[in-house]
């Protein structure tokens, strides 16, 4: 009997080796997959009927492209070794600028397509506008992207307040709700723009020459302006799309909640910067995946609607959060020990 | 040294595993058919909103309801925008919430009625619109009247003065201090208000460093009202660090066992407010009475609480008039 137990523990024990040995041996965002499916499954568990019924996968549908889109605009900059603390600013501040238009034109009795139209035209050439802004601070002039990007997440704040008085900004057309709460043959139009922004942000970063630029900035500046590439115009660049992705999660934000005010959204800034890092990004720049980012985003998803559900504290829930992150950033850690010792071990042995 | 760190990651999933398992059952304890009511704060956390669910609990027990009380860990509409529509996925009866931004919950709120949900607001309100019954406090009118004239009981009718704020959307502190302000300019001409009102973020370390500021900007100063339970504290912490009490009056909207210390060392003059305990009490007694089929009604004794005032619109209720807190009676309090 006792031998039995002891036998079982071994082989558990070697099971779980073989697991660890697999994780290992796989790259980050299998882990990350691996963990994604264990937690939808636990969530299943946990609370059957509520978490894995079509109504709750609709409503995590809804939610997180807004986090989502924020999600790879603050990692496409820290890919470059920056970081964009102006994104949930800048993305209020764009949506305030299309609301005070669609709201002013629909009062004045444009056609509601027209002012609709308008609004997002101006949402998006705000947004741009925002991203040029930290792009000719942190490029032209040189400033370190943190200090750079906390000064115009400042500035973007003020100018809202200024623009809102510190109220929000409602009265849409009603054909403008489309963006965030209508959907097309049952998936919702925010997934669709996040899964637009997933292939554009992917071709742009990880199959473009523009995007191997990006990570040659990340991995070494100096060295990349001296191969002769133009450093300068690359950041700027995308700085402006970093923006863009603002604009476009300020958009579904608007629409969602059917109006516009500068704190939307404002606890997704460092959430953001916790999804890209669970996604495998390196914070010091020169590496990331789109793909890595956007499994983060469903994983931090699912932990929280999961846990809401289920009726778990709130600060349990970051609790919780908390220590995936951990978990998460350990095994990458091994790992990346591992392979370093491998190399190491290949070289000696091939010397 | 990498068995150990192994092992310390996989104890740590065990840890999750476990600590959502003990959560399981102690949810496993409310059955499917009985009534579930969602009060939502607009953040968790916070002392005042720490005593509403006190009372919201102790109601869920005395009526035999089961109550869910949970809302974001800061206060950020979007946050309560997607727990509401994780509760409505949840399933349950009503929901009463405090909007962090009446607009932002509109939509949300709608999907909950349609989901065949009640729908509440209560401490601030909603869009009036989409709910079924608004709970307040207070008479916002009186209210804001009240805390200036205990303003200029403490600095006098003259001089200059400045007013801290939770928040610059919250609806009803806004109301209050609106009300505040229009009345003071009838009846307190002489008292001049130095700035806008100053936002917090509902915090007291951020009132606490605008005080800061406004005593280094301002120093004629001889009034600060807080408005928000965490703004009159963080002022007196100022004023107090600053050796200012005797003349800077801070007077505003504060818990009895908070100001109690400030109160004492005369950094805070005095606090005004309700039992928060109470209007969690109250929301869950109306949220229950109405999945019942009864409305409130004018004069109305609820257990507990007291004589509600329902208005003519038959959907706002107010439970009643403030209680003063000073040197005195801070300590009789429970909140």
């Amino acid at each position: 009997m006792e031998q039995n137990t002891q036998q079982t523990v071994e082989n558990e024990k070697k099971g779980l080796r073989k697991l660890f040995g697999k994780f290992h041996l796989e790259t980050k965002e299998l882990v990350l997959l691996w963990i994604f499916l264990g937690i939808f499954i636990l969530m299943s568990i946990i609370s059957p009927g509520r978490f894995l019924s079509v109504y709750n996968l609709q409503s995590m549908a809804y939610q997180f492209p807004e986090f989502g889109i924020l999600a790879l605009s603050m990692m496409v900059i820290i890919v470059t070794g920056g970081i964009n603390l102006s994104i949930t600013y800048s993305a209020t501040l764009a949506s305030i600028l299309g609301a005070v238009v669609m709201v002013s034109m629909n009062k004045a009795g444009a056609p509601e397509l027209a002012s609709v139209l308008v609004g997002v035209f101006i949402i998006i050439v705000a947004s741009l506008v925002t991203g040029a802004v930290n792009g000719l601070i942190v490029a032209h002039i040189g400033i370190v992207p943190m200090l750079a990007t906390l000064g115009t997440m400042t500035l973007f704040e003020g100018i809202s307040l200024n623009i809102t008085k510190g109220g929000a900004i409602s009265g849409f057309p009603n054909m403008f709700q489309w963006f965030g709460n209508s959907s097309i043959i049952g998936i919702p139009v925010p997934l669709f723009i996040f899964v637009l922004v997933i292939i554009a942000t992917y071709f742009i970063l990880q199959r473009s020459t523009f995007g191997a630029k990006v990570y040659m900035i990340g991995c070494n500046p100096t060295a990349t302006r001296f191969s002769g590439i133009n450093v300068k115009k690359t950041l700027f660049l995308l700085y402006v799309y970093s923006g863009l992705l603002t604009g476009l999660a300020g958009l579904v934000m608007a629409s969602r909640y059917n109006s516009a005010k500068e704190s939307y959204g404002y606890t997704y800034l460092l959430q953001s910067v916790s999804a890209a890092v669970l996604g495998g990004t390196d914070i010091s720049g020169g590496f990331g995946k789109v793909f890595g980012t956007v499994i983060s985003v469903l994983i931090l998803q699912v932990i929280s609607s999961g846990l809401n559900i289920f009726g778990v504290n709130r600060f349990i829930t970051d609790v919780i959060m908390g220590m995936i992150l951990i978990l998460v950033l350990t095994i990458n850690f091994i790992n990346n020990k591992r392979e370093e010792k491998a190399l190491v071990t290949k070289k000696i042995v091939t010397a | 040294m990498k068995k150990l760190v192994l092992r310390v990651v996989l104890l740590s999933l065990v840890l999750l595993m476990v600590g959502s398992f003990v959560f399981a059952q102690g949810q496993k304890a409310t059955t499917s058919d009985e009534v579930t009511i969602v009060i939502m704060p607009k953040l968790v956390g916070i002392p005042y909103f720490n005593a509403s669910e006190t009372g919201a609990k102790q109601a869920g027990i005395d009526l035999g309801v089961n109550v869910i009380y949970t809302g974001p860990s800061t206060a950020d509409a979007a946050q309560q925008v997607r727990m509401i529509e994780d509760l409505i996925a949840k399933g349950v009866d009503a929901i009463a919430v405090a909007p962090n931004d009446p607009a932002a919950l509109t939509p949300v709120l709608r999907k909950a009625k349609q989901a065949g949900i009640l729908v509440l607001d209560w401490d601030t309100p909603a869009d009036q619109s989409v709910v079924d019954l608004s709970v307040h406090q207070i008479d916002d009118q009186e209210y804001g009247q009240h805390i200036w004239d205990l303003l200029v009981q403490e600095m006098g009718d003259t001089g200059d003065y400045a007013v801290v704020t939770g928040g610059l959307s919250a609806a009803n502190l806004n109301g209050w201090i609106d009300a505040g302000l229009s009345y003071a300019k009838t009846k307190y001409p002489k008292l001049n208000l130095v700035t806008d009102r100053v936002p917090t973020d509902e915090k007291q370390q951020i009132a606490y460093q605008k005080t800061l500021d406004l005593l280094k900007a301002y120093p004629s100063l001889k009034g600060v009202v807080g408005v928000s339970t965490p703004a009159p504290l963080g002022a007196a912490q100022a004023v107090q660090e600053k050796g200012v009490a005797d003349k800077v009056a801070v007077v505003g909207t504060a818990l009895p066992t908070d100001s109690k210390p400030y109160l004492e060392d005369g950094s805070l003059r005095v606090a005004t407010l309700w039992d928060p305990g109470k209007l969690g009490y109250l929301t869950v007694y109306l949220a229950k009475e109405m999945l019942a089929g009864n409305k409130p009604v004018n004069g109305q004794d609820v257990p507990n609480v007291g004589k509600i005032t329902v208005w003519a619109d038959g959907k706002t209720v107010i439970m009643g008039p403030p209680t003063d807190f000073t040197k005195e009676n801070a300590g009789t309090f429970s909140f």
